[in-house]
């Protein structure tokens, strides 16, 4: 299944969580490869398996079976410590709820991640940079809690984009945000895809959204079942 | 590790503490505080009566030094240049010659044979320190030919341990018969003290001068010569100091008379180091509980910290810098309240035991070890649930799983 220009390659993937003595096959058989430059969106009901998809993708957790690629290296062999470090320098994540770290300023919240890499004073200007961008060039000393949905959302957006990551990863980025900031979040995922070519992998329930993506994927009780190129 | 990680914890650590909620930063390092005094305060309660006993053999009985006649002989001759000597030794600030003769002693119906100590109390009261604890009347003069002083276990009543074999109820002014020797003479009772030593509260006290009207033949002689010295552990220093000097005759040490209060001070030391650990692990529980909540409280924030790529060891730093953090000013706060307001109280109202009024007393390098042992469990405890929530699945972690 892997394909050279895939920047994810993953086949035969299998998860199955045990919930007491009820085993739920979360992954059956999934096998998924992801170009450069893709903005896929993964949708399905509530127990598809999208997110637990997601996760494995985003190497924030293992499948029990199978290989999962990412720019040529199997991250289901990877150490803990190679993952860590795969997470820092080439992966981007927002979630749902916006996680983001409550006793750091929206400008530390973003450069954290920087910092691990180089020194304070790139990871600030690269963070200030990055607010501007979003327009959150005001809020820079706030805490998440004195920010909106959206300028959290934001703010979530920048932080994942400031180690210049090669995908990005969001796990319902609109589900708690109103239907404005919802919009204006998936607009930046769209410039980011078509003007900044990044890859970006989300999972959304809402069909509405899939209109922003160039590719859908649906998961039906942990299978693919549709796999649309949307438009070039 | 590389350069630019080892600023993270520290980064972290800096804004967790700063921007947390100041009530629970207060509460967490308040509660590292009250641990750190529970673990200073039994100690330094045990000290203070070990302390407070010795002081009391020391301050009302035998002085630090005691100078006894050589063996073949009862007592001391030419005491007053003997003392001229002691007085003149380094690190002495008082030497009391001291006459005990058999004497008895009558009240009424009540007779006892007690031994009598003559004294000049002048020299006495730079030695022991009864005159600070008279109950009633006052205490003795030097020229007073007929006046006897008399503690309170002897002189009796029906408050005190010891009443049974005492005068039961002699007061100051009171007229009791003295019989030493061959001549028998009537004393006026000038004071009554209490120290709480019931050995040296025991005896009766006259003058030299009122001796030398009983016994002639005794003057400048002494059973015993007390030494003061200004601390603790000068005795060996003193005593050889004495011999050089030409002083011959016995020498004890306070120590030697401590008898029961050594295997008591032994039982206190037993029960220090089983009441220390006991604390150490109430302290140390407390903590890890609080740092454990602390952390479990962060778990998602961990979580998260992990999906963006912070390692975890840089984690597990955050939190143990944290419990450092916690523990470092508990121990400060704890310092603070603990000699700020503890220790002044205690000062102003001792603990009255049976044997002394007992302070607090604690010892620096004692205190030390305990701060350093708060400050270690901290780090421990914070270790501990760190390494739990950084071992756990990131997803887990995040979705509070």
């Amino acid at each position: 299944m892997s394909d050279v220009s895939s920047i994810i390659s993953a086949t035969n993937l299998n998860k199955t969580y045990h919930l007491g003595e009820v085993k739920v096959c979360a992954l059956q058989d999934v096998s998924l490869d992801i170009n450069a430059g893709d903005f896929v969106v993964i949708t399905g009901r509530n127990g598809a398996g999208k997110s637990t998809l997601m996760h494995n993708l985003a190497v924030l957790d293992r499948p029990d079976s199978g290989e999962i690629i990412i720019n040529g290296n199997d991250v289901t062999k990877m150490t803990k410590e190679q993952r860590t470090e795969l997470r820092l320098r080439h992966l981007g994540y927002i979630f749902q709820e916006y996680a983001l770290i409550a006793e750091l300023s929206a400008l530390e919240n973003v450069m954290l991640p920087a910092m691990m890499l180089g020194p304070t004073r790139v990871a600030r200007a690269k963070a200030q940079q990055l607010l501007m961008t979003f327009g959150l060039q005001h809020h820079m000393d706030h805490l998440p809690s004195q920010l909106s949905g959206g300028q959290q959302q934001k703010l979530a957006i920048a932080r994942a984009l400031i180690n210049d990551p090669v995908l990005l990863f969001a796990d319902e980025p609109t589900a708690n945000l109103d239907s404005v900031a919802a919009h204006e979040v998936l607009e930046i995922f769209q410039r980011l895809n078509n003007d900044g070519g990044h890859t970006i992998v989300m999972v959304t329930h809402e069909p509405e959204e899939t209109a922003y993506a160039n590719r859908l994927v649906q998961l039906v009780d942990g299978r693919i079942v549709s796999d649309e190129r949307r438009r070039a | 590790m590389k350069r630019h990680e080892a600023k993270i914890p520290f980064f972290l650590i800096w804004r967790f503490t700063t921007r947390s909620n100041k009530w629970t930063l207060g509460l967490t390092i308040f509660l590292m505080g009250v641990a750190f005094i529970n673990l200073v305060f039994m100690t330094s309660l045990f000290n203070g009566i070990i302390e407070g006993s010795n002081d009391q053999i020391i301050n009302t009985y035998v002085g630090n030094v005691e100078i006894g006649p050589s063996d073949h002989l009862d007592t001391i001759t030419h005491a007053s240049d003997v003392a001229a000597i002691a007085r003149r030794t380094d690190t002495v600030t008082g030497v009391s010659a001291q006459m005990e003769v058999p004497a008895t002693m009558k009240f009424g119906t009540i007779e006892l044979s007690r031994s009598v100590v003559a004294v000049d109390p002048d020299q006495e009261t730079m030695v022991t320190n009864m005159s600070k604890h008279m109950v009633e009347g006052s205490y003795l003069q030097k020229d007073d030919t007929d006046g006897i002083m008399i503690g309170i276990q002897l002189a009796g009543g029906p408050d005190v341990e010891l009443n049974m074999s005492s005068l039961k109820g002699v007061h100051a002014g009171d007229n009791v018969q003295l019989t030493a020797g061959a001549v028998t003479k009537e004393f006026t009772v000038r004071g009554i003290y209490n120290t709480k030593f019931m050995n040296g509260d025991s005896r009766a006290f006259i003058t030299q001068q009122a001796l030398a009207t009983l016994m002639p033949s005794l003057n400048d002689q002494a059973t015993i010569i007390i030494v003061k010295t200004e601390k603790k552990d000068d005795e060996r220093k003193v005593i050889d100091a004495l011999k050089i000097n030409g002083v011959t005759g016995t020498f004890t040490t306070w120590v030697d008379y401590a008898g029961v209060m050594k295997s008591v001070t032994k039982s206190f030391l037993s029960i220090n180091v089983l009441m220390s650990f006991v604390a150490i692990m109430i302290a140390a529980i407390t903590i890890f509980i609080v740092i454990y909540i602390d952390i479990t409280d962060k778990r998602r924030q961990i979580g998260i910290l992990r999906a963006i790529g912070i390692k975890p060891w840089i984690i597990r730093m955050a939190y143990v810098l944290q419990s450092a953090v916690y523990s470092f000013f508990g121990v400060l706060i704890g310092t603070g309240l603990f000699f700020g307001v503890i220790v002044p109280y205690f000062v102003a109202h001792p603990f009255a035991l049976p044997i002394a009024d007992v302070t607090l007393i604690i010892d620096p390098a004692d205190f030390i070890i305990r701060a350093e042992s708060i400050m270690l469990v901290a780090l421990v405890s914070g270790l501990i649930p760190a390494i739990f929530v950084t071992r756990m699945k990131i997803l887990n972690a995040i979705l509070g799983k």
